[in-house]
């Protein structure tokens, strides 16, 4: 079984909204970010803190499967964010990250209980954004000994509206996700997102018909 | 005569010094796009001992720092904050109306 406790997770989840690889993943100098990325087959939760303007140091506990629930992952890894390049511009901003995750996998393949590996998950995110339009694209590796379920994730769109920095700005969101060895399926997902200064919401339904939600909060 | 002139001047004199008694800072800043990723800027101008009120604005590129009486606050520091937290500032301006004057757009 897909070891997912729904009220372990809601719990936390009250006190600990949060979000992954999108948008900023890191917040401002001493501030803790959280964040989580729920689906039928995805389930993420993570925290970091930036320790500078440029560096954060996080956990992070993932559980993912394949679509037909036989091939199952846990992986918690401490990570490490590090905003490589950043442009600015009178309208917009763009960013280059990197990410790099060390840890542990356990879970289990044909319903079969495989061993605990160590993995790791070093990744890049290339982000563009204005007031009015976002664009990001993403790709993490997730490597251990004969695994290879390597991420990328493409995510665009746009305001409906311009919004001013106290309001809520509500966002249309398209994204594409990949996920090597666990899905033959390019998921595809619109969302809706909403912001308000440090409170981040998405949700959607997949190209499965399965609901999505990411969560984000900074303090 | 004299009497009213004094009493003209030193209130103007007054009025002068009350207003850049209490300061606002008004920078233009390059990249500030989204409130979730600016919100550091807020924090940290609102932690400052002489910071009164803070005002960012996504549509105008601008922030508003508002000093409290009688206090002075370095441009240099501002201008700190604003690169630590990921942006660029592009100019400072000092001006003498509150940040309540400067947010309804008639402090041009």
């Amino acid at each position: 079984m897909f070891s997912f406790n729904f009220r372990l997770w809601v719990i936390p989840l009250i006190f600990l909204l949060s979000h992954l690889a999108f948008a900023a993943p890191m917040g401002f100098e001493g501030s803790v970010m959280t964040m989580g990325d729920f689906n039928q087959n995805w389930r993420e939760i993570g925290f970091n803190y930036a320790i500078t303007s440029r560096d954060a140091l996080g956990l992070t506990h993932l559980e993912f499967r394949s679509d037909d629930g036989k091939d199952k992952r846990q992986v918690d890894t401490l990570n490490y964010t590090r905003l490589l390049s950043r442009w600015n511009s009178t309208d917009a901003q763009s960013n280059l990250w990197l990410f790099m995750g060390l840890g542990e996998v356990r879970g289990s393949a044909n319903n079969q209980s495989i061993e605990s590996k160590v993995i790791a998950s070093p990744g890049f995110q290339f982000d563009y954004e204005t007031t009015r339009i976002y664009f990001a694209t993403t790709h993490k590796l997730y490597r251990a000994s004969n695994l290879n379920h390597d991420t990328t994730s493409i995510r665009a769109g746009f305001s409906f509206y311009e919004a001013d920095y106290d309001k809520t700005q509500p966002w249309f969101i398209l994204e594409t996700k990949y996920t090597n060895q666990m899905s033959d399926k390019i998921e595809v997902i619109p969302m809706l997102r909403m912001i308000n200064k440090n409170i981040f919401v998405e949700g959607g339904v997949n190209n499965s018909g399965q609901p999505r939600l990411n969560l984000m909060y900074t303090f | 005569m004299k009497h009213l002139l004094l009493v003209v001047s030193l209130g103007l004199s007054f009025t002068s010094l009350s207003s850049f008694a209490t300061p606002s800072y008004k920078v233009t800043v390059n990249g500030m796009v989204c409130s979730f990723c600016a919100q550091g800027i807020e924090k940290k101008m609102k932690a400052l001992s002489e910071t009164k009120d803070v005002y960012v604005g996504l549509k105008n590129h601008l922030v508003v720092v508002e000093v409290k009486d009688g206090l002075t606050l370095s441009q240099d520091v501002i201008r700190k904050i604003i690169k630590d937290a990921g942006y660029e500032v592009k100019s400072i301006e000092v001006s003498e109306h509150p940040i309540e004057h400067i947010k309804s757009g008639t402090d041009k």
